[in-house]
């Protein structure tokens, strides 16, 4: 075995590592390694070996195939706890978030698919009603999950998922937790021209 | 006395008894909540995970209707919406160019000074002005809660002051001492519900909380106490779910912090909707109660 571990060139490396840095906010380059943020993520029986310190060596060596793509990103539940943890303030959380968003602008399949109809469904319901109608927007994320699963004809995914999210609604509906009413807010149209203001933005994320 | 009060999407729906019992505790303790007008969603978790600047104009717009109105302070008591309504308060007082931009679209314009407060922060002035232990009428010593405080309530995305302890927060517990509950210490105060994982990745958030479980049930505990509509959410609605995953025969009732306050206040369950959880929580509730009058 003589392949090298790993693969390093700083002409592919340095664009795409301080696009990140931009973007999230964080400076990766602190990153000694101590592996604090590995010892305590949240995800990190998910995840098998793919702890935070880890990503940020993958994007620091501009692997965006990898930093694109692989558990953490899309696993990550955003608990804070690697950036409270971290001796120099790097927030994984702010990283796998705008890898997130990368991967969307680049058309890179997410990994898990879900996660990001989920976080599109919710900011599409807030955005169009001005508050979030619990109800309204499962559905869409449901709609979502369903139209992609039927694209590859995967029938009874659609079918389990279903029947999985009616269980809950009903148990819902009998603990008088699902509201049938609905929420909006009449300063809407400013929330909508913030949006659109957000999509121009798209590239500046602090 | 009247603070400014901003409910979020989960409390005029799913957790209406948090909204509900909010207002009726506070009240008796002398605090009227104001609900702000016509405010929008605040972007949860999911706004930074789409579009940043979204995430910040989204409640930057709820911060200059609460100042229009001529609130010093706002209590949140959603730990999520708390979070994001204090980051982006943060971010519009860092960076001046965001604020224009922000601005620029808005009605009411964001100033700056509003106080951001969680729901621990109005319970613990309540208990420096003595309001507490004075109106605390029923005792519930057979009560071994433990506080889950889960993510939103102590960590943050950016530097904000933290007026609790970031590990090892003491805030619910002391807010329940000062109505006679003594809570349990235990390990998983801060750990991870799986949030919308629940919904979108449900073995991670499953795992996630079986953990939480199991540890909680070591300690002999007998209910969950929380301040977070999401963690209540997760932690009740799927706790035969990821309980018959993992083998766990017993069930915990998940209080809102407001309940087992309102309870000690005097609120009998029903009053405080405690019927509308998923895991019983009035039986244990009342058992106490008589068990105290015997
Ligand atoms: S805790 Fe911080 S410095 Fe240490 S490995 Fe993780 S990201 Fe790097
Ligand atoms: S924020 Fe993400 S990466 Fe950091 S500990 Fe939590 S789950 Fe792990």
């Amino acid at each position: 075995m003589t392949e090298s571990a790993i693969e390093f060139s700083p002409e592919r490396t340095t664009p795409f590592l301080q696009e990140v840095m931009e973007r999230s906010g964080q400076m990766l380059t602190a990153c000694y390694q101590c592996r604090r943020c590995a010892a305590g993520c949240t995800v990190g029986d998910e995840t098998g070996c793919f702890t935070p310190n880890l990503l940020i060596r993958t994007v620091m060596l501009g692997d965006r195939e990898t930093a694109l793509s692989n558990p953490l990103v899309w696993k990550c539940v955003s608990c804070y706890t690697c950036g409270t943890r971290c001796p120099n303030d790097i927030q994984t959380a702010r990283i796998t978030e705008t890898l997130k968003k990368m991967a969307k602008e680049e058309h890179v399949e997410p990994m898990m698919p879900k996660v990001k109809e989920f976080h599109d469904a919710f900011v599409e319901s807030g955005v169009r009603w001005g508050r979030v109608n619990e109800v309204e927007f499962m559905g869409i994320y449901e709609s979502k999950a369903a139209l992609r699963e039927a694209k590859v004809k995967n029938y009874d995914a659609i079918v389990e998922e279903i029947k999985a999210q009616a269980r809950l609604g009903l148990t819902m509906f009998k603990k008088k937790r699902m509201h049938t009413g609905f929420l909006m807010a009449s300063g809407r149209r400013e929330i909508k021209a913030l949006y659109k203001k957000a999509q121009e933005m798209t590239t500046i994320d602090q | 006395m009247e603070i400014g009060y901003y409910p979020g999407c989960s409390l005029k729906q799913s957790s209406a008894l948090y909204d509900l019992q909010s207002r009726m505790v506070f009240s008796l303790l002398g605090v009227e909540l104001k609900e702000i007008g016509d405010w929008n969603c605040c972007g949860a978790t999911s706004a930074g995970k789409v579009n940043d600047f979204l995430a910040v104009a989204m409640p930057a717009r709820n911060i200059g209707i609460a100042e229009a109105a001529g609130f010093d302070e706002v209590v949140i008591p959603c730990s999520a919406c708390y979070s994001r309504t204090l980051v982006a308060q943060k971010r519009l007082e860092e960076n001046p160019g965001l604020r224009t931009e922000i601005n620029s679209e808005l009605k009411r314009k964001v100033k700056n000074g509003l106080k951001i407060s969680s729901i621990l922060e109005v319970f613990m002035d309540r208990i420096d002005a003595g309001a507490m232990k004075e109106k605390a009428v029923k005792k519930f010593r057979g009560l071994k809660p433990v506080c889950y405080y889960g993510c939103m309530q102590t960590r943050f995305p950016y530097t904000v002051p933290v007026p609790d302890n970031v590990e090892n927060p003491q805030g619910m517990e002391t807010v329940l001492a000062s109505v006679g509950v003594k809570a349990l210490d235990w390990n998983c105060k801060t750990w991870c519900c799986g949030a919308s994982a629940a919904v979108n990745d449900a073995d991670t958030a499953f795992s996630l909380m079986a953990k939480i479980m199991k540890e909680a049930l070591q300690r002999g505990a007998n209910c969950f106490v929380v301040t977070c509509p999401m963690c209540q959410l997760n932690l009740d609605a799927h706790q035969d779910s990821f309980c018959e995953k993992y083998g766990i025969e017993e069930r915990l009732p998940v209080y809102f912090i407001t309940e087992v306050v309102g309870a000690a206040l005097g609120f009998a369950p029903e009053i405080l909707q405690a019927d509308r959880h998923f895991i019983d929580g009035t039986t244990l509730l009342k058992e106490l109660e008589e068990h105290e009058q015997k």
